[in-house]
């Protein structure tokens, strides 16, 4: 449990740390946007650079986002199984017994490999710099706007930012009762389904329970603190874009109208 | 020899950007049948040192022995259900591990886990239920309506029931009300008595002078001392270098030996004590 890296903040220091949450959230909108057009090899080599530089300079290894990769390989090999069967055009590439390979459907599944990786090379890129907090914060300020068309972006922001504060309490929480229970003899991996059962009951209902209460005491302490969520609230931190910002958002334009050139207009 | 640990580390998540080094170079042997206290600061690593003694934690250098097994940092240990038997830990807040219908099936998990037939499960949580002090009334109960502290009860008991040969206990007295935690002390005194090898965390350095024989004492992940517990609360001024608080008795002892009184090194327990501060008065008028 204690390895999951999708989604998790590196505390390091680095020039895309630094950024304001607000322009990386934008710059990441306007680049997963652009994967989507059919912009070619050229393309994605290009995003590709782009994506690569930036996850240098952000200090993350590449080993990090392969960590990331990983679960989701069955899925593709499943994807390329399936595309393999039902895409019939395109060259042959080759034929083993009944099946026949064509050269469309290695083609589509690569396409689809490249725009995953490029997916979470990018979301990566954002989750791993931004603290969970400073996310909210920018999240909350880009909803703002919406509010006068009855979008609750506070409300919003605090369910996504207790939910992502939690997550990491959870998981410990999952793994003391893990041992706990080990320490009685639960073996989560052997056993008969009966005992499997019980071994998966012992856990959840322990997690269950200590959900709900963090849930209530949580609840308790912002009452107590006197919160109220209709409330204007000023902020201890406020966001600022810098020249860096401006860049960020400058450059991923740029790049959305490359690939709609690439994809349309050439 | 039942537990011997050869220069333990532990680190978690090793290899990652969060890791951290919470046992290094720990050298231990605690001998059979004996009472032992680990005490240090919070975070020096007691928790972490305790769950290597069943392999819900293995060591990331060093080897520990327990009982007739070894296990060796970099091997997958064997028959660690057995192990899980043999030595019973009470993990710290064990309330939060109840989940049964009622106190008796909870508590009678354990037993089962390990193979008892359900009649014998019940018969050995019984027991272990009378032991904690809950009676029979308790047994229908659902654990998850109960206080606090007749949760950690039951929790024990679900450990107790196991019927290990070694006991480990993470703070077990911790939030309970004094009477309470001196009933709970006395029943691993009475365990030990019985011939158990017992192990506690405690930050109550009273609980460590009255009814432990040995402690070991950790610091930032160092073990710095193990000694028999009598010869280390004999010099003060070692236990305030551990920023450890002596007891009250041996404070008291100071401050009179200040005001002019005499006391002999080996008066150890309040009565004696008393006693012989009450003869220097009269002594001296
Ligand atoms: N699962 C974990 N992952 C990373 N670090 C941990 C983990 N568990 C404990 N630590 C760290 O290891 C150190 C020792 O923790 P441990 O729980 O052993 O302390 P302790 O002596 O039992 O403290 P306390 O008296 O508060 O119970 C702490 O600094 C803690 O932050
Ligand atoms: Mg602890």
């Amino acid at each position: 449990m204690g390895n999951v890296t999708l989604g998790r903040y590196i505390p390091l220091d680095s020039p895309v740390h630094r950024l304001d949450p607000r322009s990386k959230i934008l710059a990441m909108i306007m680049m997963l946007v652009a994967i989507f057009f059919p912009s070619g090899w050229i393309g994605y080599a290009i995003l590709f650079a782009v994506v690569s530089f930036m996850i240098i300079l952000s200090k993350l290894s590449f080993g990090f986002i392969w960590k990331s990769m990983k679960p989701m390989l069955v899925m593709l090999l499943f994807l390329l199984v399936i595309n393999i069967l039902v895409i019939h055009t395109g060259p042959v590439l080759a034929t083993i017994g009944p099946v026949t390979i064509y050269t469309d459907a290695i083609m589509q599944t690569l396409y689809i490999v490249v725009r995953l990786l490029l997916m979470i090379m990018i979301t990566t890129c954002v989750t791993a710099t931004t603290k969970p907090l400073d996310m909210t914060l920018g999240i909350e300020d880009l909803l703002q706007p919406f509010e006068k068309i009855g979008v609750p972006s506070h409300e919003i922001a605090m369910l996504i930012s207790i939910a992502l504060r939690f997550i990491p309490d959870l998981i410990d929480e999952t793994n003391r009762i893990i041992k706990a229970q080990a320490s009685r003899g639960v073996d989560l991996k052997e056993g008969k389904i009966m005992e499997r059962i019980m071994a998966i009951l012992s856990l959840i209902v322990p997690l269950f329970v200590s959900a709900f209460q963090r849930a209530e005491d949580l609840a308790n302490a912002m009452e107590a603190r006197g919160y109220q969520p209709g409330e204007r609230r000023t902020r201890y931190k406020v966001l600022k874009f810098k020249t860096g910002d401006y860049v960020l958002l400058a450059c991923s334009a740029a790049l959305v109208v490359c690939m709609i050139w690439l994809a349309y207009f050439r | 020899m039942p537990i011997k640990f050869e220069h333990v580390s532990h680190t978690y998540g090793e290899g990652t950007p969060f890791c951290y080094n919470a046992l290094n170079d720990v050298n231990l042997e605690l001998k059979e049948g004996k009472f032992t206290a680990i005490i240090g600061q919070t975070g020096s690593g007691k928790s972490t040192l305790i769950q290597h003694l069943n392999a819900l934690l293995l060591p990331t250098a060093g080897t520990v022995y327990v009982l007739d097994r070894k296990i060796t940092a970099g091997h997958q240990p064997k028959k660690l259900k057995s192990l899980r038997q043999d030595v019973g830990l009470v993990f710290q807040f064990p309330e939060y591990q109840l989940f049964e219908e009622t106190v008796l099936k909870d508590v009678a998990f354990g037993p089962k886990n390990f193979g008892a037939s359900e009649e014998e499960a019940n018969q050995k949580a019984r027991a272990a239920l009378r032991k904690t002090g809950l009676d029979a009334e308790y047994e229908e109960r659902s654990p998850l309506e109960l206080s606090g502290g007749q949760k950690r009860r039951v929790a024990i008991a679900g450990i107790l029931a196991m019927d290990p040969k070694i006991l480990v206990l993470d703070e077990p007295t911790a939030g309970l009300d004094p009477q309470g935690a001196a009933k709970m002390m006395e029943l691993f005194d009475s365990l030990n008595r019985e011939g158990k090898t017992v192990l506690m965390v405690t930050h109550d350095m009273e609980q460590v002078f009255r009814y432990c024989d040995e402690v070991v004492v950790l610091e930032n992940g160092k073990q710095k001392i193990q000694m028999d517990v009598k010869s280390f609360f004999k010099d003060p001024e070692l236990c305030r270098q551990l920023h450890i608080l002596p007891p009250a008795l041996i404070r008291m002892k100071e401050m009179l030996e200040k005001k002019g009184f005499e006391f002999d090194e080996d008066i150890m327990d309040l009565r004696s004590f008393s006693k012989e501060v009450a003869r220097q008065v009269k002594k001296n008028g």
